[in-house]
């Protein structure tokens, strides 16, 4: 079943407003992206999968869903979510089958996905492919840092990153709190393979994608998603108070009636 | 006892492959043997303590065995949230050994010094955390700890003090070192229990070595029931090291009564002043000879 984005914004809708969540914006940000890395690279449980770590957890709601939707976990987990005793937190946890990383904490995902393609790569000469989601506000954190300098150094190519590039963080516009820009020539710098592309285009993912992990040139890779945080609700793309702020019934209804209520 | 700890290492690779050695680039000449005799199992990931954390969880998920190296200054203290959240929240196992703890680099200055290490670790969920004194506690506790699945942390401090022991111990519960019919004893942990044992010759009293501090002995209130003067030593701040744990495990079982439990160890404070070892330990009245005398104080009391 191939994974359809308005119906993975509609759950999260339904969730996120059931659950009374907050950081809506973030997962909508990253549904394309993990849409395409779970239609065309990650199969949950299969021992020859390639590998996922969602490293931005406060986008966990995409993955939920993603989750649900493969038949990973119970549907009864979106019913539930922040019920009392449920099992789904609003950042990822280790312990939900398919969640590979703890990654509410900030700079965690990408040490561990390149501990991983170290030793897959280096150790036990596998082929399998590590993926790793990251936000931009998160590239602040400097074991990210000490990560691209590691995979350049050890010629991680199993390794590609994906850089959820919405241009905000939680306090303000990515500009104004800590500039990141120019990222391709700070990704070609450190010895990366980068490309760019729309973030929430599915054809464009797939190929930029495919292009990146085909090329097996010894440098890790980067893709750069440009994306708007809150994407696809006109009141939510770019209005950062959402990151804090729950759907009443009046944004409720009106979210539904952008997003589509039989997506 | 780091030599131990290189050997005691390098067997072990060269039996399973999964094991592997990574130092945030401290070590140097400790690390050679293992890099003569399997390099492909050791690993320096350069001056980058939080993300070496983060390998190790990786390894550890596609089935690698890892021990990570480090100061105690910095690993454990320095990451500690790294460890918390990619070792200990989904209990991988991985072996961290922390060196030089206490007051070891007495001349380098407080960034190098780790009195804190034991407070924090021993609050962690799923961690096991080992206190070594000699090189056969070194060894039994490392190969305890690479043989667990859950995460362990080796604390290594003072290196050169006397050997306690003649032979690897068999448990890991408190180890007595001298017996006497005293009703005082001395309990210490890592480099203050070779001093506890002649302390103990010296003034008739017994003693035992405490080689893991959690989890806690849970004999230790029967094993303790007959002495009404508990000194306890540490080269580890009084606040949260093996001084609490033993007042934590006698309070759960009701022992603490008609008890003295005295504290020895380091104060709260920086060492401001430059100097040997002996010169930082007795900033806080902790050379040989200070210990002997506070503990004969205590006795008499």
């Amino acid at each position: 079943m191939e994974l359809n984005p308005s119906k993975i914004r509609l759950e999260i809708l339904n969730m996120a407003y059931r659950g009374r969540s907050v950081h809506i914006p973030s997962a909508f940000s990253i549904v394309e992206i993990v849409c395409v890395l779970f239609n065309q690279y990650i199969e949950v449980n299969e021992k020859n999968s390639d590998l996922f770590v969602l490293s931005k957890g406060h986008g966990a709601m995409s993955l939920y869903v993603v989750l649900v939707l493969k038949g990973v976990l119970p549907k009864e987990y979106l019913i539930n979510y922040f019920q009392d005793g449920s099992l789904l937190h609003g950042l990822s946890e280790y312990h939900v089958p398919g969640i590979e990383v703890s990654g509410g904490s900030l700079g965690h995902g990408l040490p561990i996905a390149t501990g991983m393609a170290y030793g897959l790569k280096k150790i036990k000469k596998s082929n399998k492919k590590v993926f790793c989601l990251i936000g931009d506000g998160e590239l602040n954190e400097g074991s990210n840092w000490e990560s691209i300098l590691f995979a350049n150094h050890h010629q991680l190519d199993n390794l590609i990153l994906i850089l959820d590039f919405n241009k905000y963080q939680a306090m303000g516009r990515i500009e104004d709190v800590l500039k990141l820009e120019p990222l391709e020539q700070k990704f070609k710098s450190f010895g990366f393979d980068c490309s760019k592309c729309n973030g929430h285009d599915l054809k464009s993912l797939e190929e930029t994608l495919t292009a990146l992990v085909k090329n097996t040139n010894s440098k890790p890779k980067v893709l750069i998603a440009d994306t708007v945080k809150g994407k696809g609700l006109t009141f939510m793309e770019n209005n950062n108070t959402w990151h804090y702020t729950v759907l009443d019934e009046k944004t409720f209804e009106e979210a539904l009636n952008e997003v589509g209520r039989n997506a | 006892m780091r030599e131990r700890l290189s050997n005691v290492f390098v067997e072990q690779a060269k039996k399973d492959p999964n094991y592997i050695m990574l130092s945030g680039d401290h070590g140097y000449a400790l690390f050679d043997p293992i890099r003569k005799e399997c390099p492909d199992q050791f690993l320096n990931v350069g001056v980058a303590e939080q993300s070496m954390v983060g390998y190790a969880a990786g390894l550890c998920k596609i089935g690698m065995k890892p021990v990570i190296y480090g100061l105690s200054a910095f690993v454990p203290m320095r990451v500690l949230e790294q460890i918390k959240l990619d070792l200990c929240h989904s209990s991988h196992n991985v072996t961290i050994i922390g060196d030089g703890a206490g007051l070891v680099y007495a001349k380098l200055g407080s960034s190098h010094q780790c009195c804190e290490d034991l407070s924090v670790v021993r609050a962690l969920p799923n961690m096991t955390v080992y206190s070594p004194c000699d090189i056969y506690e070194l060894e039994s506790c490392f190969l305890k700890a690479l043989s667990e699945d859950n995460p362990t942390y080796i604390r290594l401090g003072k290196a050169d003090r006397p050997t306690v022991h003649n032979q690897n111990i068999e448990n890991f519960g408190i180890q007595n070192i001298h017996n006497s019919e005293s009703t005082v004893a001395i309990l210490a942990t890592g480099s203050m229990v070779s001093v506890a044992k002649k302390v103990a010759k010296e003034l008739n009293v017994s003693a035992f070595s405490v080689p893991q501090i959690v989890p806690m002995d849970c004999h230790l209130s029967k094993k303790l029931r007959t002495f009404s003067l508990l000194i306890i030593c540490e080269e580890h701040s009084t606040t949260g090291g093996l001084y609490s744990a033993i007042l934590e495990e006698l309070a759960l079982t009701d022992s603490l009564l008609g008890k003295r439990i005295k504290s020895i160890g380091i104060q709260k404070k920086f060492n401001k002043y430059c100097g040997s070892w002996e010169y930082a330990m007795s900033e806080h009245q902790l050379t040989d000879e200070n210990i002997f005398d506070r503990i004969k104080l205590l006795i008499e009391d």
